[in-house]
């Protein structure tokens, strides 16, 4: 884990997530935005990878920038002021100087923390040790997960039925 | 609870691969379902009959080739009639026969067209219109042995036809029509029972006999909406009391009945051919007209300038479209007064609206293959 | 299998050249990162080789099989029979002006090509050509096929909203409602697969393949047409054009684009075909191997033949079929395969339990297996289309009557069979 490639993959990986994540706030255009988080997304799967986590980190490619990045695109299309962008507003350096603190908290807390480092070998098979984990001991939540995306479904079905009767067909 | 949504206008051409010619549709659609469907024609206009006023009867026989372009026999034809009723002339038996035997293969060819075009619009990359062209050759090709011409055939004239057809003619057309039903086997059994193509048209830009008869409809659209109307019996010229043939009507008045209704009159137009070729008599092409001098009888004729008596005629036959009739006012000189072409393609773009509105924009493009229409028709 | 130390000029394998190189280079003495990087170039190289190449034969040949299908000669003006035309398609698209239209985004008007082409290319890293002759041989290769395959939603959508143009963006929104519908099913389908194998590494399933001398695509008949029609809707080839549809919106999500822009979408459209190809010849036809005849013949020879083979089926499909309608689409999706993939994985996920638990040895478990899969794969596609209503009269193909009354009115009546 410490030799120069996965040190130098890590910077890079990170700067273009930081870089990518800061786009997703600068940027004025709502849709580039987007685009933006879409590749800050990205960033964190080979962040994921340099932590030998490969399921996850294919995952969140699937599902992030696959779906969920579609999703953020349709409800920025669909709303009637979507191509708003990002406005000017007089909150600007009060937020940036909130962020600020923010961040510097975070980051002396993270710097200054006794981290304890765990002593065993890394997965081998991560994808076989997540599936028995969710489906043996977080059996509950995987299925409450199941039950709120049936919820979802529903809802979405809900909204977009035509008033009046079920079309036939 | 419900979206708030906004329709949004598209324009269907004029540029469109798929609107058959320089034509303009604008649907207001909301998602993919079709609100509002407004038709805007004209962007081929030549003003036909206004030109037509300036040039002698003999002389606008071109004009009609260039109207409906796929089925010129068809237009010469009705065009002719028109004006043989206004002069009260009355063609040879043989010219006659002529006749019927060109429109028949002129039908085919369009019709081929038709069909082809119709699943090209359903999707096919060009497969079933590469092979019904191939039949559309054949034809094509024995129209270029009896006038020289492929598409625009000026072959009908005044009192008659152009000239005879070649001695190689016979046979040939014999030869078509052996191999032509075998070729319609082939593609009934390719395109009739596709799963797909049903499903596109099954159902889609349903027209009631009711509706079609009150919008004027005419032709395949007419028959596919379950009413059993031809001109070819109800009104008979040429040959066409003198044979024998069905009139094909559909059931269910939908986009896949108008394409069924096609392909058997193909057949029935194979039919008709069979016997008018067995029953062709010798003799003359072309009366002899009183205005001209006498021409001999073997040589093509051009009269020099008819001048009908005055008053007013309208020939009507059925096109491969629909009823095309021309309505002529005669004032006594060699051009005349008002040359008006009711042209079935624009009759029968008129429900247009009425069959789009609900359904898709795939299933507007399908419907208005179905409808066949030529532009050059539509805006003359 | 093959000895592990075979020669380097052992071509059966290219990867024995490729290791041989590489332990030279580790004999000359050099810092541990440079055979990993070398060898990561060679596998990048030689895959953008491949793939430039079979574009451009595949532009020739499916033109030609098209128009052969079609009753004509294809392209033979170019070149001695036509086979230069893929070259002055290229020429064409490269010298032509690349128009970017006023409104447009710029920005993701101009990312949006870069974006389709980058998934379809990095789907053959993972993708084993021979033994030895995988770039990135992952544990999860399966799962990563599907997830590079999800970022095309990404592109199609970057190209139809950028390009300000009503017709791209309703391309777009149905590409998109298309690609996450099928999507769906290639997950389940690829799923019951894995689950016979037990492995998620696409090395570890041909692996399967050839040891159990058997291919999957007998023991999961359903999981292969499944995988057939999602697949074509996932490369936007017909009958699934629904976003290009030509005849309805011109050109969908690609309107606007000209020039190398739409060399770009046209070279990415071939290259998920070979991709989609790949994958089911990978995972469903034994990939490299053929039951021992690549002890002679090489073993990425095999696999490009069968997966020429595979999309020749594509070409041809492409050819004939018409194109359905995007609900109907969706509708085959949501009500037909996603039923039959579900029922899919139980089936076989029960038949892994019980070769498991009754500890049947493979000889005697996969012929059943075999068996009763496609007995379900038939009873299931007959019987589900039957209850969805297939053959209802208001679907069946008739003629036309045939009557010699005139002024007549047969609306409604009943139409003479085909």
């Amino acid at each position: 884990m410490d030799d120069t490639g996965t040190v130098v993959a890590f910077y890079l990986l990170s700067a273009l997530t930081i870089a990518a994540a800061l786009g997703v706030v600068v940027v004025r255009n709502l849709v580039h935005a987007v685009v933006s988080l879409i590749l800050s997304f990205v960033g964190v799967a080979g962040l994921y990878i340099t932590l030998s986590a490969d399921f996850v980190a294919v995952t969140q490619v699937l599902i992030y920038a696959g779906a969920v990045s579609v999703l953020i695109l349709f409800a920025i299309v669909l709303t009637p002021t979507g191509d708003r962008g990002n406005q000017e507003t007089f909150l600007r350096l009060p937020a940036l100087l909130l962020a600020l603190l923010v961040a510097f908290t975070l980051g002396y807390v993270a710097i200054d923390t006794d981290w304890a480092i765990s002593d065993r070998e890394g997965f081998q098979q991560t994808a076989s040790v997540i599936g028995e984990a969710l489906l043996g001991k977080y059996v509950l939540p995987f299925e409450i997960a199941s039950v709120l995306l049936l919820v979802a479904m529903m809802g979405a079905i809900l909204l977009v039925r035509p008033e009046g009767a079920v079309e036939g067909e | 609870m419900t979206v708030q949504t906004e329709p949004f206008v598209v324009n269907l051409g004029p540029q469109h691969p798929s609107t058959h010619g320089v034509f303009r549709l604008r649907l207001t659609l909301d998602g993919e379902r079709i609100i509002d469907a407004d038709m805007v024609m004209g962007y081929l206009h030549r003003s036909m009959e206004k030109l037509a006023e300036e040039r002698t009867y003999t002389q606008n026989i071109p004009f009609t080739d260039r109207t409906d372009y796929l089925a010129a026999m068809t237009g010469n034809l009705a065009y002719v009639i028109a004006v043989e009723q206004l002069c009260g002339i009355e063609p040879p038996d043989r010219a006659q026969w002529l006749r019927t035997i060109m429109c028949e293969l002129q039908r085919i060819a369009s019709h081929c067209m038709a069909v082809g075009i119709f699943a090209n619009d359903c999707g096919a990359w060009q497969t079933p219109v590469m092979h019904m062209l191939r039949d559309r050759e054949k034809v094509l090709d024995l129209f270029e042995m009896a006038c020289g011409a492929r598409l625009t055939l000026n072959y009908m004239r005044i009192g008659g036809v152009s000239r005879d057809v070649p001695p190689e003619f016979m046979p040939t057309a014999r030869k078509l029509i052996k191999d032509l039903p075998k070729k319609l086997d082939e593609y009934e059994d390719l395109l009739l029972e596709n799963e797909i193509i049903v499903e596109r048209s099954r159902g889609i830009g349903v027209l009631t006999p009711e509706q079609a008869m009150a919008h004027s409809v005419s032709g395949p659209m007419l028959r596919a909406s379950g009413v059993a109307w031809d001109i070819r019996k109800a009104d008979p010229y040429a040959a066409y009391d003198k044979v024998d043939f069905d009139i094909a009507v559909g059931v269910h008045g939908d986009v896949y009945d108008r394409f069924v209704v096609r392909l058997a009159e193909m057949r029935e137009s194979v039919k008709i051919l069979e016997q008018a070729l067995e029953l062709i008599p010798e003799g003359p092409v072309h009366a002899q007209l009183p205005t001209a001098t006498v021409q001999p009888i073997d040589q093509p004729v051009a009269p020099l300038a008819i001048r009908p008596p005055v008053g007013e005629a309208y020939g009507r036959i059925e096109s491969p479209r629909g009823e095309l009739g021309f309505y002529l006012i005669s004032d006594g000189s060699p051009a005349p007064f008002r040359f008006h072409i009711r042209s079935p393609s624009y009759i029968n773009l008129t429900p247009l609206k009425l069959m789009s509105v609900g359904g898709t924009v795939a299933d507007a493009i399908v419907i208005l293959g179905s409808v066949d229409i030529i532009v050059g028709e539509v805006d003359r | 299998m093959m000895p592990l130390d075979a020669e380097w000029y052992d071509f059966r394998d290219f990867g024995n050249t490729v290791g041989s190189l590489l332990e030279q280079i580790r004999d000359w003495g050099a810092p541990d990162w440079v055979p990993y990087v070398i060898s990561g170039l060679i596998g990048v190289l030689a895959i953008l080789l491949w793939t430039i190449l079979s574009v451009l034969a595949f532009i020739w040949i499916e033109r030609r099989v098209v128009g052969l299908m079609q009753n004509r000669i294809g392209p033979n003006r170019v070149g001695p029979n036509g086979l230069l035309q893929p070259v002055a398609d290229a020429l064409k698209l490269l010298f032509k002006e690349p128009i970017t239209t006023r409104n447009a985004d710029r920005i993701l008007f101009w990312l949006a090509p870069i974006v389709v082409f980058v998934p379809t290319i990095v789907v053959f890293a993972v993708i084993p050509f021979g033994e030895r002759m995988v770039l990135a041989d992952l544990n999860v290769g399966v799962l990563f096929l599907i997830a590079v395959g999800s970022l095309n939603t990404i592109a199609v959508f970057m190209a139809g909203w950028s390009s300000n143009n009503k017709y791209a963006l309703i391309g777009a929104m149905r590409t998109i409602a298309m690609l996450i519908s099928y999507e769906l099913i290639q997950v389940l389908v690829l799923l019951a697969a894995v689950l016979f194998v037990g492995s998620m590494r696409l090395g570890d399933i041909v692996d399967w393949q050839a040891d159990h001398a058997v291919w999957l695509l007998f023991l999961q008949p359903l999981g292969l047409l499944g995988y057939i029609v999602a697949g074509a809707v996932e490369m936007n080839r017909s009958p699934t054009d629904i976003a290009e549809a030509e005849s309805e919106i011109v050109a969908g999500y690609h309107t606007e684009y000209g020039g190398i822009k739409f060399g770009f979408f046209y070279q990415a459209e071939y290259l998920a075909g070979f991709a989609i190809a790949a994958v089911i010849v990978t995972l469903y036809m034994g990939g490299w191997t053929l039951w021992g005849l690549e002890e002679w013949v090489p073993g990425w020879l095999i696999f490009l033949t069968k997966l020429y083979g595979v999309f020749f089926i594509y070409i041809w499909s492409r050819a004939t079929l018409p194109r359905l309608r995007i609900d109907q689409l969706m509708a085959f999706a949501w009500k037909f395969l996603l039923p039959l993939s579900l029922v899919n994985v139980m089936v076989v996920g029960g038949e892994k339990l019980l070769w498991q638990e009754a500890e049947l040895s493979s000889g005697e478990a996969l012929p059943l297996f075999g068996v009763i899969n496609s007995a379900v794969a038939v009873i299931l596609i007959g019987g589900w289309a039957w209850v969805l209503g297939h053959q209802r009269p208001e679907r069946v193909a008739h003629r036309a009557l045939l009557t010699k009354e005139l002024g007549t009115i047969h609306f409604g009546e009943p139409a003479p069979t085909v």
